[in-house]
């Protein structure tokens, strides 16, 4: 047991330096994902079809490429193409517009729960459509998804690991335990305690939207 | 029916096996003249050597992207360099087949601790500290650690230049401690594989590249746009690694190298893999594995 404390202790630098780039990456991936899976959601739902299908090709092409592709092409692809795109704004821009493509999809699904009534009354009073979206159907989708987006954010904190292994190579949790790893040969310590970080994460996630949930659900 | 569902379930079970068999024989070497019984060498009960023969292959971990020590061949699929024929050399001593898996840079001591893989050979410099966990052979190849950087530039001239510049290595590798004592100031970048360093190193993310002279060759046959500079920072001497303890294989395997040496294939080899790229001449190191082990610490 102390053994496996030693590993932590003795490479407390290297695992805290990993959890706070691992931090970093998710905060600013969730920031994107909210921005842009909302005006993605906006477009999945708007009067236009040309629009509706403009939120379609999004949803479809970042949902259906596997984000170590997208974490590639964000970054040596582009770089290859002239764009001196840094190993952060990389990483974070993939992973935030990766997961963005779900919460679009959430989102419109908790846009479809809010009964059509609602939209044709608020439309009739005078509301435009942004507005009515903005003050009417959006507040009360966002109560309805915020367990299925807690699942989301989840998935990404978990995905976020990916980007380590990319050739981004962000030094981020999981590569903290590769470079014990390769340090110190403690296989099994080095990963215990890369869960360990993750588990952090999540579990604050976690803890972060059931509060939400609670403080936001309409008593019914 | 019952009879009919059984036949069916016995095809379906056969086509399995077939397709397996055959799509674990991709990376499968049979050896120039093993297999014949009477060439093959008989070994005592219990020993690595026994065990090895009696199921027929040796699973050898190597490099599948590190031209020319190991390098899976697009064309013909097979893996290939110097490396593979040291490996061919063990599985051709023992009259068995050689399997041969790809071994990353900080996965190949796991391999061998947990079985996965019976020898490593896949650019594995001899340490002390990787002694603890492993065992060495003999050296089988003395490489020098060197930079490599792009012809463009002329800002890096040596080790002393890398301050404030991103350099890019192996993880798992000797260079990230190397580069942390030999160039404290400069950001080290540790990917898996050096042909993701390759990929960094050509789309401009990272300054240089720092690991053996002998795969940095290899990268400027693939693209002459770029240089290596500066001294020589490290003596590298690559040795086989086996699982801790098993004296007997050790010794075996040292022998195999010996002659490998001794009997021309080692310049044979070298003179395909590198000699011919290089036009440069080697002799079969004699550094001896005491000597190897005292230069890293």
């Amino acid at each position: 047991m102390s053994a496996l404390l030693d590993v932590l202790t003795e490479n407390l630098d290297e695992f805290g330096g990993g959890l706070w780039v691992t931090l970093r990456l998710v905060l600013g991936a969730f920031v994107i994902a909210i921005v842009v899976g909302t005006m993605v959601a906006a477009l999945r739902i708007a009067p236009s079809v040309w629009l509706r299908r403009l939120g379609g090709i999004y949803v479809e092409s970042f949902r259906n490429i596997p984000l170590l592709v997208l974490l590639t092409m964000a970054y040596a692809g582009l770089r290859r193409a002239g764009v001196p795109i840094d190993q952060w704004t990389a990483g974070i821009g993939a992973l935030g517009l990766y997961t963005a493509a779900y919460v679009a999809e959430v989102l419109r699904s908790g846009v479809f729960a809010v009964s059509k009534g609602q939209i044709e009354a608020s439309l009739s009073l005078g509301f435009g459509y942004a507005e009515t979206l903005r003050r009417i159907v959006l507040p009360q989708a966002f109560r309805t998804v915020i367990p299925p987006l807690g699942s989301i954010v989840i998935a990404m904190i978990k995905n976020s690991a990916i980007i380590g292994v990319s050739l981004i190579a962000l030094n981020d949790v999981l590569k903290s335990a590769r470079l014990v790893q390769a340090e110190t040969f403690k296989t099994e310590e080095a990963f215990l305690w890369a869960a360990v970080g993750y588990l952090l994460l999540t579990v604050t996630a976690t803890v972060g939207f059931r509060f939400l949930e609670r403080r936001l659900a309409i008593s019914r | 029916m019952q009879k009919m569902r059984w036949r069916w379930l016995t095809a379906l079970v056969l086509a399995t096996g077939i397709v397996t068999a055959a799509g674990c024989g991709d990376d499968d070497e049979s050896s120039s003249d093993a297999g014949s019984t009477d060439t093959a060498r008989t070994f005592e009960a219990g020993t690595t050597m026994k065990k090895l023969q009696d199921a027929g292959e040796v699973t050898i971990g190597v490099k599948f992207d590190v031209s020319p020590f190991g390098v899976k061949n697009p064309t013909t699929g097979k893996v290939e360099g110097f490396d593979v024929d040291l490996g061919k050399a063990i599985a051709d001593e023992l009259g068995v087949k050689a399997k041969f898996v790809e071994a990353l840079s900080d996965n190949r001591i796991p391999f061998l601790k947990d079985g996965t893989t019976d020898v490593i050979l896949s650019t594995m410099t001899i340490t002390a500290e990787r002694d603890e966990e492993i065992d060495f052979s003999d050296p089988y190849f003395v490489a020098e650690g060197r930079i490599l950087v792009k012809k463009s530039d002329d800002s890096i001239k040596g080790i002393d230049d890398l301050a404030g510049k991103k350099v890019c290595t192996a993880l798992g590798s000797t260079y990230e401690a190397t580069l942390k004592k030999q160039a404290p100031k400069a950001t080290v970048r540790a990917v898996d594989s050096y042909s993701d360093c390759l990929e960094l190193v050509q789309n401009g993310a990272v300054d240089a590249e720092s690991t053996d002279d002998v795969i940095l060759t290899g990268q400027i046959i693939q693209d002459d746009s770029l240089k290596l500079v500066g001294e020589k920072l490290t003596t590298e001497p690559y040795g086989a690694g086996i699982k801790e303890g098993d004296t007997e294989f050790l010794a075996f395997v040292n022998e195999v190298f010996q002659k490998f040496k001794d009997d021309g294939r080692w310049a044979k080899s070298y003179e395909k893999w590198v000699g011919q790229f290089t036009g440069e001449d080697r002799e079969p190191p004699t550094m001896s594995l005491k000597e190897a082990l005292a230069l890293s610490t």
